[in-house]
């Protein structure tokens, strides 16, 4: 039997459900009903409405990876198991693609979004909030969901048509190398946005901007004690009592 | 009053589906959840300061496998609401005030983290049940019961939310007009306190090797500019 592509419409629907991906997170398979719930526009037009059990089993298994990525997977998997129902041998069957991939796809995801982009957004919008700019929001969703976006798309679509080539794809891309990038980004907005703050303390105090320079180690001090597992609770705790301890003495 | 509750109760739902559940854009962030709670409620400003001290505070704890970091979304719309009820209730507007509510929310808000860990075990029974259902060949079933594990995330997002505008009023009513004085005497302290903690978690957790030399030599560099302007 001949492979035949899927229409547009059956690759869109499946990406419009990749939305829900973590809709049912769970401590035991994680992303397992969202990853199935995302495939099952694809699987009934390769099997029918009746679906066979076992393939319905296998996509059901434990399933976690980044929620923008799993599309990149679910798109792979789609192709592969349309290939396998036609009986074409494949290098890889669908389930044992998943499983090689999750994790390595997720640690590419995690470092990117959460790790280098998101803190990225937020202390950019900061920096316009501080300025008083009420859209400094906008700028966090605009920063941070184009590229979000056009991740969980592209995923499905190149996932789909370059099959197992699409890993290669990722690892042309060199998505942890843009991650550091990102996160070095970020850690030069963060030191202009501590120094906007404390010079704006200073002028407030009506000292020179040179005397911010000393919330340069306290700054550095929170981040070891956060380093070493001093939760930011903890410290805002400790901060406020010490301040209006002060303040209420005085 | 009633409807600015209600408002902020879809608003818990919605803005907290965001944050695991739904699409994951963001909209669940502190900055704009707030903003978004607050110009709903009609207090813009307070929305947009409340976020504006809860954005950096827990960024850095990523939602990483089974991890689940504090829920900073539903203390941002609550700490909104109170600002708002700070407001109708005991005229209490400004900075300080927001201050408050935030402080308040902060720790009310480690409810959020058992509520969303409750939430997640909750699923767990689903995956079960759609483990059985795929050794039928059901997948109608596994398909509902999927779309049920929102209702959890939901339910969750809407506790944590009335727990922290409830426990927070009755805190506040009595407590807010002995404190925010105090508050006021702390000037800019208290409120950029927020940003540098957030700041300092931040570079904690952002693991890049010359960071504390881009963060030291970024911020000199900046004091040198405003100094020398």
């Amino acid at each position: 039997m001949a492979v035949t592509r899927f229409p547009l419409g059956i690759l869109l629907h499946g990406c419009v459900r990749s939305v829900l991906q973590q809709g049912s997170w769970n401590f035991e398979r994680m992303q397992n009903l969202g990853f199935i719930y995302q495939l099952l526009p694809g699987l009934r037009r390769i099997y029918g409405p009746t679906l066979p059990a076992e393939v319905l089993q296998r996509h059901t298994e434990y399933f976690n990876t980044h929620p923008y990525m799993a599309t990149w997977v679910a798109g792979t998997v789609l192709r592969l198991e349309e290939k396998q129902a036609a009986g074409e041998a494949v290098p890889l069957d669908a389930a044992a693609f998943r499983s090689m991939v999750m994790a390595p796809y997720a640690a590419m995801g995690d470092a990117l979004f959460w790790g280098g982009l998101r803190p990225l957004a937020a202390v950019a919008a900061l920096l316009l909030a501080i300025h008083g700019e009420m859209w400094a929001p906008l700028l966090l969703l605009v920063m941070f969901n184009v590229p979000h976006l056009v991740c969980r798309c592209s995923g499905w679509l190149l996932g789909y048509r370059q099959e197992l080539a699409s890993a290669e794809l990722l690892q042309r891309l060199r998505l942890p190398d843009a991650a550091i990038w990102l996160k070095e980004a970020t850690i030069v907005l963060l030191g202009i946005l501590c120094a906007l703050l404390a010079a704006r303390g200073c002028e407030h105090q009506e000292l020179a901007p040179f005397w911010g320079l000393i919330l340069l180690p306290v700054i550095l001090f929170f981040a070891w004690l956060s380093r070493r597992g001093v939760t930011s609770f903890s410290l805002v705790v400790l901060i406020t009592a010490s301040l209006l301890g002060l303040a209420l003495i005085f | 009053m009633t409807a600015a509750y209600l408002t902020t109760g879809v608003l818990s739902v919605l803005l907290g589906l965001d944050r695991v559940a739904v699409l994951q854009c963001m909209v669940s962030r502190p900055l704009v959840a707030a903003s978004l709670t607050g110009w709903l409620l009609g207090v813009p400003l307070a929305g947009f300061e409340a976020g504006m001290l809860l954005e950096l505070l827990w960024l850095g704890r990523l939602p990483v496998g089974a991890v689940v970091p504090p829920d900073d979304t539903q203390v941002a719309i609550g700490a909104t609401a109170l600002a708002l009820t700070l407001e109708r209730l005991l005229g209490l507007h400004g900075m300080p005030s927001v201050i408050l509510c935030v402080l308040t929310a902060i720790p009310l808000g480690k409810i959020g983290q058992y509520a969303d860990t409750r939430a997640r075990r909750f699923n767990n029974r689903l995956a079960e049940l759609a483990s059985a259902a795929a050794a039928a060949g059901n997948a109608r079933r596994i398909e509902r019961l999927h779309l049920c594990g929102l209702g959890s995330f939901a339910l969750a997002g809407l506790f944590t939310c009335t727990a922290i505008v409830a426990g927070g009023t009755l805190l506040l009513l009595p407590l807010a007009p002995l404190l925010v004085g105090a508050v006021r005497e702390t000037g800019l302290s208290l409120q950029y306190s927020f940003t540098m903690i957030g700041a300092a978690a931040l570079l904690g957790t952002l693991n890049v090797s010359r960071g504390l030399f881009l963060f030291g030599a970024a911020f000199i560099a900046t004091l040198l500019v405003i100094g020398l302007r």
